[in-house]
């Protein structure tokens, strides 16, 4: 079990050039793309069309009337429901009737009871949801153009930016009615289906993690990472039992807000344990946590305590210690200038392990109650949707409804955590083996990743075009959005607030950034093309 | 704007058609060039492919031209702003068919900026003068038959009281009763100094109400010019007078004769929409009056 919102955390300054550059590629893929198809259909004079667009752009964007914008927002509005989107609910509530059956009772593990409820939930919301704005936002336009609808319009002076705002504004509006009514259907849903031994568990924790963990070994050295215990992927490291081997965390900005009613400080650990012998196994590990001051040689270690497996733990730390006597205050002499706390971890169990990562240990606020974190993943679905419907609505008004459909899917696929990591290990040259025909040739020629190629002027244009390749996927890594800010539910459903700084603002970021490029690709798609269906 | 302002102008104006591959597939239209001023109604006359549609998109801005300059209201065909002053009825029923009579027009009217009360106020006024039955207004369009789609059309064209108003095929799928009004809002947009360029291929409806026509063939402009003086023969005269007796007919006979005219003597005929008119005008005013002359049928 691991959760770690590191991926997540964000800083601003980044964001904002994030921003940017995804603004800039897709607003340089839009224009050079029309300016082509301008050139390639019209011919040399297609160039200084392309520029009086451009102008004419502008000029439309101090002419943009509310009014048009949701009179077209109401078609799309209406046309949605009267060709009835709605009949999502059926399948919704077909859904909600019969789930309790397969999901009763697992009431020996309440934590992971609520989980599966709440991510039951937000899950099936959001894959209901997501096709119906997918349909509509795709096979719209197209069937405007198709069924020449749209030549009442065009002709009259709607503007083509106004066309795709309302027709974009119009989709994310049914998609948020449908979303709305899921949600509170849904959130009573949880609510009378948790039992009532369970009801505690359904808050949203507010965690504050360190900004970093550092690891020392065995020796007592710092080392990069703590020791791997065999598995292929680690998330966690782990530190030996009885030995110099420490985990320490650093949390900044620590002061009175920190401390619970009771005048505590409370760290929640999720730590793993792994044993390296058998011996008793319903007997857990043990684990001390140690706060030290370096400047004031002043160090206070817990008594030990046992590793909760594959489960949270909460310690409550009294603010107030006593140290050989003398009785200490943790804010006050523990916390340095900086307004920094060191806390060490150990494993106190020989020739044992525990593991730990940067999110295992985390100081715990005062929760906050669980509709606000699960509306705010809501809002986390709404975003999604609105990004959804600002690509399938400005690649309709390109190709096809079909088509459009397929493209708004790929790019969805492509954004999705896993995908757009791998794309990112390909942009960044972390994959062995070369680019594609470098790789393609290695598959046929039997050729291990790592060996070398000889030296031939062939290869060198093999490489060049995979450099160029790389260059081109590298746009497409920043034009295509990473979706895992946008997944606000996983916060949720694991027990957590969504934070506001590292995944709300990077969400609304990401969405903001395609604001600009989608509507200037709508609007150049409508205004270059005949708008005649052949 | 002067009565004999250029409202439309056309140059050298071409459209070539184009496979996907960019390669001609067909010229639709070839050189046309002709002017329109205001006020007047003008017939682009031509069989069906003659480049008559093709003509009323390029001005519209639906499609582009391959060569050639159109000017609609002294802007470019590309210019949105122009539209303000254009209404436009499609050939067919391109209306939204989810949406009822007022929702349609509103939705229309909300494009032209227009205020709430102007909406209501000019769709109220539009339906009736298209003659759309009140207990139709709140259907979805696509429970209307043609006739009803075309007659919304026309008032979807005229929301915003538009000073150019270009027609496809206004009588088309229309009733000769349909048909008469339509010819006469023709007519009485006219008389209020609006400007009206029709298309058609039913030549007797562009005659009763066209000034000046032209006609495109091949994408061709073949003939231009008014109606009365096109269609006017010159090497013919006619007289008409009320019933005259058998003498009378014959001294007119002989004196024609003197002078070797090669004339013929008949009784008029009235036209077939003209009886129709007359004959539901009559079953109107006299609800179960039959006025049945061909005894076969009775039987």
């Amino acid at each position: 079990m691991y959760f770690d919102p590191n991926e997540y955390l964000l800083n601003p300054v980044i964001s904002v050039l994030n921003w940017a550059v995804v603004v800039g590629c897709l607003t340089f893929v839009v224009l050079f793309v029309s300016m082509i198809n301008l050139f390639a259909t019209r011919g040399a004079k297609g160039i200084g069309i392309f520029f009086d667009e451009l102008g004419e752009m502008a000029s439309d964007l101090f002419h943009l009337s509310p009014r048009r914008i949701w009179a077209l927002t109401r078609l799309t509005y209406t046309e949605a429901i009267r060709r009835k989107a709605l009949a999502v609910f059926v399948v919704f509530g077909l859904l909600f009737m019969f789930a309790g059956w397969f999901m009763g009772d697992t009431k020996e593990i309440k934590p992971d009871q609520v989980k599966v409820y709440i991510s039951f939930v937000l899950t099936t919301i959001s894959w209901l949801t997501l096709p119906v704005v997918l349909i509509l936002c795709c096979f719209g336009i197209p069937e405007d153009i198709r069924l020449r609808s749209i030549h009442t319009v065009v002709t009259k002076p709607a503007r083509r930016v106004e066309i795709v705002l309302g027709r974009m504004i119009g989709i994310w509006l049914i998609g948020c009615l449908v979303l709305s009514v899921m949600a509170v259907v849904g959130h009573f849903w949880i609510v009378r289906q948790i039992p009532a031994e369970s009801q505690p568990l359904l808050t949203c924790r507010v965690p504050v993690y360190g900004a970093n963990i550092e690891f020392i070994d065995r020796e007592g050295n710092s080392a990069r990472a703590g020791v791997n215990v065999g598995d292929i992927w680690a998330f966690r490291s782990y530190i030996e039992g009885a030995t110099k081997a420490r985990a320490i965390w650093i949390f900044k900005n620590v002061d009175e807000s920190f401390l619970d009613s009771e005048g505590n400080l409370n760290f929640e650990n999720s730590f793993s344990a792994f044993r390296s012998y058998k011996g008793d196994m319903t007997r857990p590990l043990f684990y001390d946590i140690k706060f030290f001051n370096p400047a004031k040689n002043l160090a206070y270690t817990t008594d030990p305590q046992p590793v909760n497996e594959f489960r949270h733990k909460l310690d409550k730390i009294p603010n107030k210690v006593t140290v050989d006597d003398v009785q200490y205050d943790i804010l006050k002499d523990f916390v340095n200038e900086k307004k920094e706390l060191l806390v060490e971890v150990s494993c106190i169990d020989r020739e044992q392990y525990i593991g730990m990562a940067r999110s295992d240990l985390f100081i715990r606020m005062p929760d906050r109650p669980f509709w606000m974190g699960y509306w705010k993943a809501i809002l986390g679905i709404s975003l999604t949707l609105l990004l959804i419907t600002m690509i399938g609505v400005s690649a309709s008004t390109m190709v096809k409804g079909p088509i459009a459909a397929v493209l708004t899917f790929v790019i969805y696929f492509l954004s999705l955590k896993d995908n757009h990591q791998f794309m990112d290990q390909l942009v960044f040259g972390r994959v062995e083996g070369g680019g594609f025909l470098e790789s393609v040739y290695r598959l046929v020629m039997h050729m291990g990743p790592s060996q070398e190629l000889p030296a031939n002027p062939a290869f060198s244009v093999v490489k060049f075009f995979d450099w160029m390749l790389n260059n081109f996927l590298w746009l497409c890594r920043h034009v295509i959005p990473y979706s895992q800010y946008f997944n606000m539910p996983e916060f949720v459903s694991n027990g957590f607030d969504v934070p506001w700084d590292t995944s709300i603002l990077p969400s609304l970021l990401v969405t903001s950034a395609f604001i600009i490029p989608c509507v200037l690709m709508g609007y150049f798609a409508l205004r270059i093309r005949e708008l005649e269906s052949k | 704007m002067s009565q004999s302002e250029t409202v439309i102008e056309i140059r050298n104006l071409s459209k070539v058609y184009r496979d996907f591959w960019g390669r001609p597939k067909v010229r639709a239209l070839n050189a046309l060039s002709l002017d329109i001023k205001k006020g007047e109604v003008f017939g682009l006359l031509g069989p069906n492919g003659s480049g008559k549609t093709t003509t009323l998109k390029l001005l519209l801005g639906l499609l582009f031209p391959t060569e050639g300059e159109v000017k609609v209201l002294g802007k470019s065909a590309a210019d949105v702003s122009k539209n303000e002053r254009i209404g436009y009825l499609p050939e067919e029923s391109y209306l939204y068919r989810f949406l009822n009579a007022y929702e349609t027009l509103d939705f229309y009217g909300r494009l032209f900026d227009m205020t709430a009360a102007q909406r209501k106020e000019r769709s109220e006024k539009l339906l009736d003068l298209v003659k759309l039955a009140p207990q139709s207004r709140r259907r979805q369009l696509k429970e209307y038959s043609k006739g009803m789609q075309r007659r919304i059309g026309v008032a979807q064209a005229l929301i915003n009281d538009p000073d150019l108003v270009m027609l496809d095929e206004p009588t088309s799928g229309l009733d000769p009763l349909g048909n008469r009004d339509m010819k006469d809002l023709i007519l009485d947009l006219k008389a209020q100094g609006k400007t009206v360029l029709m298309c058609s291929h039913l030549l007797a409806d562009v005659q009763d109400v066209c000034d000046r026509i032209a006609i495109l063939y091949g994408g061709e402009l073949k003939v231009m010019g008014r109606v009365d003086e096109l269609l006017t023969a010159q090497d013919k005269t006619q007289i008409r007078s009320s019933k005259l007796s058998d003498a009378a007919l014959k001294e007119v006979q002989e004196v024609l004769k003197r002078h070797d005219a090669d004339f013929t003597v008949d009784q008029p005929t009235a036209s077939l929409e003209d009886l129709f008119l007359k004959t539901v005008q009559e079953s109107r005013e006299r609800p179960g009056h039959r006025n049945v002359t061909d005894r076969q049928s009775v039987t």
